[in-house]
């Protein structure tokens, strides 16, 4: 009896496999999240360049109509430039006395 | 006697040690070092265009390029910001709603470009002109002058116009100012935007070369004659329009009028002009 009741016990505090899958994992942040946040690093650094924003803001509106690749695509743009922004911030803080003409 | 010896030593040691530590801030000769730069950036182009007079500096690129300066000095024979200087004269004058005005703010009838731009050491900033002149209409309950253009420009304009001859002689007094003229160099020699281009890029290196169908205008100078009337605008604009519209070419994200990093520029590049006279406004392509 004593066995009978804890393998019921067991079975009930056993997470199902539905459970499993459910379980609320956090989310990977899309493209667009990935950029807007580099795209803010980068502007706090001073360096932003010209067209991140309206990349993010056109990579939005493609995602609203539903073109999720065109999204991606744009998405993708943004990001490497505001990585690349954020590389030159780094490497200009370092460097700019070597750029002084002799 | 031993301990004696041990004692003094250790006194001047400590004496030693307290005059190293307590050296005052003031040793630090900031103006020299900045005449030091000074020396080396007119050096530069004195050495790329020898045949260039200090003084023809302050005409921009028709210092170097002696077609466009034939036709720009028919073009200043009628000044394209001739009414904008007007209309500056009048807004300058023009009573607040307290019954004062911006003449109210300004000593020497509004003469004073040559005191911009300077380092405030109470407020730890650089003030240039153009903010003095907001500053003046916010402190007496007017709103500013929205930035780059305008009634800004063409107050600015008015009051260089009247300011013409006074001596470039910006001074840097403190660490604070030292550090904002710095923040104005790394500025100046920095690559940013996705050209990868940098203020002394194209102003240094490449002055006085064509980039397409523009020759490019040396660094030295650049400060003494704005605003300027822009062929390319069709209207007046301040420098910071100009820092604007550099960084909109080389693909960097502008920085807003008047910002912190366009008045750190605007105080580097003036003090590298030190020894010229302010000419503004004037008229470009």
């Amino acid at each position: 009896m004593k066995k009978v009741l804890l393998l019921l016990s067991m079975v009930a505090l056993m997470p199902s496999g539905a459970g499993v899958l459910a379980a609320p994992a956090a989310a990977a942040p899309g493209l667009i999240e990935q950029a807007e946040a580099a795209r803010k690093e980068a502007d706090a650094l001073g360096f932003e360049w010209r067209d991140t924003s309206k990349l993010i803001k056109s990579a939005k509106e493609a995602l609203d109509k539903g073109q999720k690749e065109e999204s991606d695509k744009l998405a993708s743009l943004a990001l490497l430039q505001s990585k690349a922004a954020i590389a030159q911030a780094k490497s200009t803080a370092k460097n700019w006395k070597m750029m002084i003409p002799k | 006697m031993k301990k004696t010896i041990q004692r003094r030593l250790l006194t001047g040691a400590l004496v030693l040690m307290t005059a190293l530590v307590t050296k005052p801030a003031h040793a630090v000769n900031y103006q020299a070092l900045v005449d030091a730069d000074v020396k080396k950036f007119q050096g530069y182009f004195r050495k790329e265009f020898p045949d260039v007079k200090f003084e023809d500096y302050g005409d921009g690129v028709y210092a170097l390029d002696e077609d466009a300066r034939k036709q720009w000095k028919e073009m200043e024979e009628f000044p394209p910001y001739e009414l904008d200087v007007e209309a500056g004269k009048a807004l300058f004058n023009k009573p607040f709603a307290n019954g004062k005005s911006l003449a109210s703010c300004f000593p020497n009838g509004g003469a004073v470009r040559g005191n911009y731009p300077y380092f405030d050491e109470k407020r730890k900033q650089v003030v240039t002109l153009e903010m003095a002149i907001n500053e003046c209409r916010v402190a007496n309950g007017e709103k500013p002058y929205p930035g780059f253009k305008g009634d800004l420009a063409k107050v600015s304009a008015y009051m260089a116009y009247i300011s013409r001859g006074q001596k470039i002689d910006v001074k840097v007094k403190s660490a604070a100012a030292y550090k904002a003229y710095m923040k104005g160099k790394a500025f100046f020699y920095g690559k940013r935007g996705q050209l990868n281009m940098s203020c002394s890029g194209c102003h240094m290196e490449y002055a006085g070369r064509h980039l397409r169908a523009e020759i490019m205008s040396p660094a030295l100078g650049h400060t003494t004659h704005f605003p300027v009337f822009r062929s390319k605008w069709g209207e007046i604009g301040t420098l910071h329009k100009r820092y604007e519209g550099c960084n909109d070419n080389i693909g960097a994200k502008p920085f807003e009028e008047q910002s912190e990093e366009y008045r750190d520029l605007e105080f580097f590049q003036t003090i590298m002009s030190n020894g010229l006279k302010f000419n503004g406004p004037a008229a470009r392509k």
